[in-house]
């Protein structure tokens, strides 16, 4: 399948998009079975996730946490289920736990993230929507609402360096 | 101070003046020729690309240049490309994951 998308429909958002090789009740599980959910949550070498709480009960609370396994030190997300529909979408709240690493605040309020699910054929195409209570909120969470910028700045580069 | 850098960047004027010294360096005047805001208020943007040292300024005769620091947006395209990969790396595994189900579901 296709790398993921990202985009910046608005100042506070951002949008993940990817689709999978898989009906939409896999995906589903995959999302939400804690057991499954640390086979694949860890994306970092040399990390593993000692926290991996979930549930799909709405005003339940989640728990998610990383560890370096070198330093010892630890980061992770927490929040509350706001909606859940069963193979179509995941609304949750998310507040950044800084642990003991310095990962940076990305403030006292917390972050709305909806995931939608949408089988076609056998393919279920999942998007993220992360959308940040406010914009200096997003800007540190690693601005990736400079893409553009970046891209303007990156064609323009590119001419410079060719030329 | 990789936060700095980030948060110099989001906003959308300081982009624009990336984009246009990425071209070529120019003088503070014929920067700000290129937007409706106040040279005063594309000074304190230029200042704080500065702080953030994604641009310096060379004196040519009585004129100053800003230029585009290259590598030093070259480190900022790393870190970037590190979120992206995270992801990725993420939705790979979740591709294995979801392979392995899908078998074990067959074999049932």
């Amino acid at each position: 399948m296709k790398p993921a998308e990202v985009s910046t429909p608005s100042d506070r958002e951002v949008l993940i998009e990817r689709s999978f090789d898989a009906p939409v009740d896999l995906v589903w599980q995959a999302y939400t079975d804690p057991a499954l959910m640390r086979r694949w949550l860890t994306a970092m070498p040399g990390w593993s996730m000692p926290v991996c709480e979930m549930t799909t009960d709405v005003g339940g609370k989640y728990r998610w946490r990383w560890r370096d396994n070198e330093s010892g030190q630890e980061f992770g997300f927490t929040g509350e289920m706001l909606e859940v529909a069963l193979h179509s979408k995941i609304v949750h709240t998310q507040i950044y736990d800084p642990g003991d690493g310095e990962f940076g605040s990305m403030g006292g309020e917390p972050s709305i993230i909806t995931v939608t699910f949408n089988e076609t054929n056998g393919i279920t195409n999942v998007t993220t929507s992360i959308k940040y209570a406010s914009k200096a909120d997003r800007d540190a969470a690693i601005s990736t609402g400079m893409t553009e910028g970046m891209e303007m700045s990156y064609t323009a580069l590119d001419g410079v360096l060719a030329g | 101070m990789k936060r700095d850098i980030f948060q110099a960047i989001a906003d959308p004027t300081r982009r624009a003046i990336i984009a246009l010294i990425a071209i070529q360096a120019m003088t503070p005047n014929a920067i700000a020729e290129n937007f409706h805001t106040t040279r005063q208020a594309v000074s304190k943007h230029l200042r704080i690309l500065t702080e953030c040292e994604l641009v310096t300024t060379e004196q040519k005769g009585r004129e100053i240049y800003y230029l585009l620091e290259i590598e030093k947006m070259k480190e900022i395209d790393k870190w970037l490309e590190q979120y992206r990969q995270i992801w990725e790396t993420r939705f790979k595994q979740l591709e294995d994951v979801l392979a392995k189900i899908k078998k074990q579901k067959r074999k049932k």
